[in-house]
């Protein structure tokens, strides 16, 4: 059945300018899956009937029990393309000399915004994205996070607007219709592509174009599909225009009268719009031939649109026959094959303007020439993007894409982890390269060594790598940037096992659940829970079950899911707050004021961060934030873990020996940024001000144990000092219903202290969206709840959007903050009650 | 509780209670003419009488009183350099005595030097406090009874009464000397008189006579019973215990020094040549994972001086069992027992752990908890408090020339690491860029408040 081997895949590797590697992403349910099937069976892994019900890329049981895709999964297969579409790709680098073959490594990734991590993994290692919108939901959320995703990374994208099917059979769309649903639909995605990217910019064009063969149309459950090119080089010849003429013709607003044989560019009485005429007329008679059993129009249709049935097909009728026809007339390997070729990039072309946004050391050294090139003579670079599970439990291959040079089995290389720091030694490991492989949905094939530009996994670097990291041979070599997710691990549950003897079981499973996952995060939390992260409901469950089942292997005790808070203020701190050290001899005066709204954000986006040259920064903070310029460029440092949202600013002027207990307050902010006053959170949007400090004339007298502790007690004084409080994480919901369940939706959102910001009809459909905050806190059993008030019609979408403050205030016993606080700290088994300003504040 | 003070202040402002005494109250409290025999036979001639600070106050009248007894030099000993529950040999030996006797409550660990431990008393009623257990425990079950060392002068008649009510059950009573059975100060017997190891007690229920605090604590630490009691005789009331949460800290703690990578040996404890062997002991643990350890000796440990070195990752105390430090958070970076840098560290040792072992001793070789340590094979693994790679980074053993060399540049660069983190790295000398000033006149004043210092909040 397949018709590819190994040797032709790794021939082909070498044809880089012949290589697509792209992802599939697209909103939760919209047929990603699906419509892969359709690739791979024309690649011969699966047979063609079966294409659309095997969803060969959900490996997992679980996934395919529940019909929706967990993990991306990665496939390579080889192509071919005719003569006569490989003059379609006209960039020299997009093709090499007399090849007609296409080696395309392909991404399935899940759309269910819970495991919108895997996305982003993928597109990683990808050039290109086909973008798929069931036409009948449109555009959702989850498509424009994806997409604003790729955009940001450098990936092109292709658009696919699938079930058709469903637009055809079940919503009985005019012809004109549909062709306005597609309109709109190729408009947002452009508005959206617009709003990330411009055309100037090094990607050149970026937004779909149907009239260039970039947005394709069709069923991936049926296995058809066609752009205008197919259906242009059916009329070509007939009308004597250009092929590319022609495709022009038959999208926007051109119009053909089939009286006068004119074109218009303006619909009036007697003309129609070409690609209703040209493109959806065809295919709605051939439906409404079929599934209205008119025999005798079938056959002459068959024989217009050129299909023959084959012998064994030819006593299906109805939707059964409906799917051969058309999968006979327009297959969907095809039209997806060409636009992949000819529209989405070769690594040659994209590596060129990726480079600077993947690698952070100079771009004029090796590596980056190297990957700029793709050049495979060139020191090795690649970025393992995350773990895949092999059936040797507890192993994983790494899986990544080569950038530059080549990777070999047997290669002694350096194995670098995102806190590698060029001429340190930390998270860096030279180990050998034990084997090379080559990822093929549920099977792997070993392979001698892959150059620039592919795909592939390694054995025997897992054990060197949490979740990422940088593979090179070029001793100088800076790391690959690290991803940015979309989605923060905002829900929690801690976990233990049924029999406390089986602890050191259940550590093994949460070091194996960390590495497998590139979102979640297993904690052990000072108080010694271990506490399991994901970014909702739905991706917990899954973690919580592949613990179980596959990492630990014992049963599991877990706890409700419980959301972490952050520590805050609200006022600047009422008095200046002095410290005094142990000695007494050393003073600290500081005082908390909150950041500006934005700021924290810009913090958590790295538009701020501790590696800005200070000058820019303050100009920065200066023209958006009306910071003082000189205090602004006097941040010490940001906080916890070095660059959190917080930052303690020096405000202080002409101070002896400053600069030799920085270290010691430093140490001593990140200390309490790390453990807040009220229940030991981290803190969030704090800015310290260091006011003046006096200090011991003896270098002796204010060592690190005189300012560290004290500074952690002025901070916690400065605190308390300014109105403290809590922020609770909020979920962005989006909710697609029927107008009817609207009223529903309010009733469960209400209750739940969500508040609706918009509410709108997708046009088109009588679907609404409801856009609404949610607090994370209240979501657990969202959607259940909704579903059983709606009727089962309303489908949540949540991801994590901002932190908010919780109203009410921490001090006040009986305030909702205050019993957070109180449960807090007696989950982490501190003293219960309120934190007491006089053990922290000292009086002159 | 006889614990390290963190805070100096604490220790300066404390008052203590003193009661006047009669001299006939106080030969029988403080065992003077048991004393005087005990030193009279052993033919002492230096002997030291160490007080906690509660007791200091009545010292000279106990001094004298045994001065009038016995003719020898007589040292009183005050102040002890860690813990008053344990004999100060060093103080002890800075007169070359040749014993000391030990007054207050003491935690009866091992050391070097003759002792006459002389315990504290307090008032019991046996009947009413038996009438109380009766109600709350039952014949059947198996139980044991620790009581508290102040109750040590009633062991005859609590023994009497335990067994006659609960026949088949045991009891842990004081054992003063050192032998190979005893656990934190007690043996456990049973009716007859026949001694037991501490594990029998795995399937019974203990119940302790006696008030809460640090000794119970560690016994319900460290001894694996069924379930754990509680009965103060001052409140009459029998209280459950449980400390799960506490040790699911203390694992943290195991975890954190996995992920340590320089191990501070804190010695809070002169006494014994134990301590020497045990604090040889850290250091080989740490060699042989590749972890960088430095022996501390601040005197009695608080935040500040510790947090003088901030370099180090986490500190593992080598102290008497009965202090309340190693549960402190206030600490920059925590303090372990060393029984849990074995845990962490010694790949032979079982990883999770429901009893703890607080007495050091016991870890040595030939003792109940000894564990050989094993070679430790160079790994990678994930640590889940930073969610990093953590290496067990085995210094290579040298096997050429050119290895040494390797080996040294490997230490600098870890001490290096620290010091190119810092942005202050010592004196600037920034010649030529300070302007020359005269000399100024200084602060004045106390350090509590200097004379010239702005007042900052007015």
């Amino acid at each position: 059945m397949v018709n590819f081997t190994v040797d032709e895949i790794r021939g082909m590797m070498d044809k880089k300018r012949n290589i697509r590697n792209m992802s599939v992403i697209a909103h939760v349910d919209h047929g990603k899956s699906t419509l892969t099937d359709s690739l791979v069976s024309k690649a011969g892994i699966i047979a063609g009937a079966r294409a659309g019900e095997t969803r060969f890329t959900d490996t997992r049981k679980d996934e395919q029990d529940r019909c929706i895709t967990i993990k991306s999964t990665a496939i390579s297969m080889y192509f071919e393309l005719e003569e006569k579409d490989l003059v379609f790709i006209t960039n020299a680098d997009q093709r090499e000399k007399s090849e007609k073959g296409f080696l395309i490594n392909l991404i399935d990734s899940p759309g269910h915004v819970d495991f919108s991590s895997e996305v982003t993994a993928a597109l990683r290692v990808t050039d290109g994205a086909l973008v798929v919108v069931d036409c009948v939901s449109g555009v959702c959320v989850q498509t424009e996070t994806v997409l604003r995703q790729a955009i940001a990374e450098r990936i092109k994208p292709i658009l696919f607007m699938n079930k058709m099917d469903r637009a055809l059979l079940e919503l009985q769309l005019e012809s004109e219709e549909l062709y306005q649903t597609f309109q709109r639909i190729v408009e947002n995605v452009n508005v959206i592509i617009a709003t990330y990217s411009d055309d100037s910019g090094p990607m050149g064009e970026v937004r779909v174009d149907p009239s260039k063969g970039s947005v394709g149309f069709g069923s991936g459950l049926h296995g058809w599909a066609f752009t205008l090119k197919q259906f242009a080089e059916m009329y070509a010849d007939k009308f004597k225009i250009d092929l590319v003429k022609l495709m022009n013709r038959l999208w926007g607003e051109n119009f053909f009268n089939a009286t006068t044989k004119k074109w218009a560019k303006q619909k009036d009485g007697d003309n129609k719009r070409s690609f209703c005429m040209y493109v959806l007329d065809p295919i709605y008679k051939v439906f409404d031939a079929i599934m209205n059993f008119k025999k005798d129009e079938i056959d002459s249709l068959l024989k217009k649109i050129g299909v023959t049935i084959k012998h064994e097909d030819s006593d299906k009728d109805g939707k059964a026959l409906l799917k051969v026809v058309m999968r006979t007339w327009l297959p969907a390997g095809e039209a997806l094959l060409q636009m992949i070729a000819i529209h989405l990039p070769s690594p040659v072309v994209a590596q060129k303007y990726r480079m600077e946004m993947l690698y952070e050391g100079p771009h004029d050294d090796e590596a980056a020439i190297g990957i700029k090139n793709c050049d495979p003579e060139a020191p090795l670079m690649m970025y393992v993007s995350k773990m895949v599970p092999t059936s040797d439990k507890g192993r994983f291959y790494a899986f990544g894409r080569v950038f530059s040079g080549k990777v070999v089995t047997g290669q002694k290389a350096r194995i670098m982890g995102p806190n590698f720091q060029p001429g340190k030694k930390e998270d860096l490991y030279e180990k050998t390269i034990q084997r090379t492989i080559l990822m093929m949905g549920r099977y792997v094939e070993a392979i001698e060594d892959v150059p620039s530009g592919n795909i592939c996994g390694l054995v025997g670097v897992d054990q060197f790598l949490v979740k990422t990291g940088t593979i090179t041979t070029f001793k100088n070599a800076h790391n690959m940037k690290v991803m940015k997710f979309s989605v923060s691990p905002v829900v929690r549950v801690a976990v233990e096992p049924k029999n406390p003897a089986d602890l050191p079981k259940l550590v093994e499973g949460l070091k194996r659940l960390a590495k497998s996952d590139p979102m979640v995060q297993c904690i052990n939390e000072e108080s010694g829970e271990h506490i399991v992260a994901g970014a909702g409901e739905l991706h917990l469950e899954i973690c919580l079950k592949d613990l179980e089942e596959d990492h630990a292997c014992i049963p599991i005790k877990k706890s409700d899911p419980v959301v972490s808070y952050r520590e805050t203020v609200n006022e600047e701190s009422d008095q200046m707050c002095l410290s005094k050290s142990p000695n007494k001899h050393n003073r600290l005066f500081m005082k908390a004021t909150p950041m500006p709204e934005g700021l924290p954000e810009d913090i958590d986006e790295g538009r701020v961060n501790p590696r800005d040259d200070f000058k820019t920064r303050a100009r920065y903070l200066t023209e958006k934030y009306e910071y003082d310029v000189t205090e602004a460029r006097k941040i010490w440092c940001f906080g916890p873990e070095g660059t959190g949202p917080n930052i303690l600013v020096d405000c202080s002027k002409g101070v002896q020996y400053l600069n030799e207990i920085k270290d010691s307050v430093v140490a001593g902010f990140q200390w309490a940024a790390k453990e807040g006053v009220m229940a030991e959170e981290n803190l969030r949007g704090v800015r310290f001000n260091i006011y003046d400090v006096t200090l011991h004339t003896d270098a002796i007298h204010r060592g690190g144990g005189q300012i560290i502790p004290t500074t952690r007690r002025c901070l916690y004084a400065c605190l308390l000092t300014a109105k403290p409080r809590l922020m609770e994480p909020v979920y962005l919901c989006e909710i697609q219903c029927p107008e009817v369940a609207v009223g529903g939706i309010y009733g469960v959102l209400n209750r739940r202290r969500g508040h609706v910001f918009e509410e709108s009809q997708v046009a088109g459909t009588p679907m609404f969206v409801v856009k609404a905050f949610l607090p994370v806190n209240e979501s657990f059993g969202f959607t259940a709840d909704l579903r059983s008030n709606t009727g089962g019609q309303a489908f949540p979408q949540c991801v994590f959007d901002h932190w908010q403050v919780l109203p009410g205030d921490p001090c006040e016993a009986g305030s909702k903050p205050y019993i957070v606080v109180q449960e807090t700290r007696k989950r982490k088994g501190l003293k219960e009650g309120l934190p007491d300003l006089n053990s922290y504040l000292d009086k002159l | 509780m006889a614990s390290f003070a963190t805070d100096g202040k604490v220790c300066i402002e404390r008052e203590i209670e003193v009661s006047p005494l009669e001299v006939d109250d106080l030969l029988t409290r403080f065992d003077v003419v048991e004393t005087s025999k005990w030193i009279s036979r052993n033919n002492f001639l230096k002997v030291c009488l160490q007080f906690p600070d509660e007791l200091l106050s009545v010292s000279a009248q106990v001094y004298e009183e045994i001065k009038k007894r016995v003719d020898v030099d007589l040292y009183i000993l005050g102040d002890t350099s860690y813990a008053s529950c344990c004999v100060d040999t060093v103080a002890a030996m800075h007169v070359q005595a040749n014993a000391v006797v030990h007054y207050g409550h003491t935690c009866l660990s091992k050391c070097n030097i003759p002792v006459f431990y002389v315990l504290p008393q307090k008032e019991l009623d046996v009947s009413t406090t038996m009438e109380i257990m009766r109600e709350n425990f039952q014949k059947g079950v198996k139980l044991c009874l620790f009581y508290g060392e102040e109750y040590e002068h009633f062991k005859e008649e609590i023994t009497k009464h335990w067994f006659q009510h609960y026949p088949n059950s045991y009891i842990a009573c004081v054992e003063k000397e050192e032998n190979e059975i005893r656990f934190l100060g007690r043996v456990i017997q049973d009716s007859s008189g026949k001694l037991y190891p501490v594990q029998e007690l795995e399937n019974c229920i203990c119940l302790y006579l006696g008030s809460r605090g640090q000794t119970l604590f560690n016994y319900t630490i460290s001894v694996a019973a069924k379930e754990w009691y509680v009965l103060d005789p001052d409140t009459k009331k029998v209280e459950h215990l449980e400390e799960t949460s506490w040790f699911k800290r203390r694992r943290f703690l195991v975890e954190k020094c996995k992920d340590a990578n320089v191990v501070g040996i804190l010695v809070c404890k002169l006494a014994g040549d134990q301590t020497k062997d045990i604090i040889g002991r850290m250091k080989e643990l740490c060699r042989i994972n590749g972890k960088k350890s430095y022996i501390v000796s601040v005197g009695k440990p608080n935040v500040a001086k510790l947090a003088n070195f901030p370099e180090i990752d986490i500190y593992v105390m080598i102290a008497c069992p009965e202090n309340d430090l190693y549960s402190n958070r206030d600490f920059y970076k925590p303090l372990m027992y060393p029984y849990e840098l074995e845990v962490a560290l010694n790949s032979n040792r079982e990883p999770y752990f429901s009893t703890h072992v607080t007495d050091y001793d016991d870890l040595l070789p030939g003792k109940r908890h000894y564990c050989e340590m094993d070679h430790v094979k160079e790994a990678t693994d994930v640590s889940l408090i930073t969610g990093k790679i953590r290496e067990t980074n085995v210094g290579s053993t040298i096997t050429s020339s050119m290895a040494l060399e390797e080996k040294q540049n490997w230490a600098l660069e870890n001490i290096g690491q620290n010091l190119q983190d810092r942005s202050w790295k010592g004196l600037e000398q920034k010649l030529g860029e300070t302007e020359v000033k005269e000399a100024e006149q200084g602060r004045k004043g106390i350090p509590l408040h200097y004379a010239n210092e702005p007042d900052k909040e007015k």
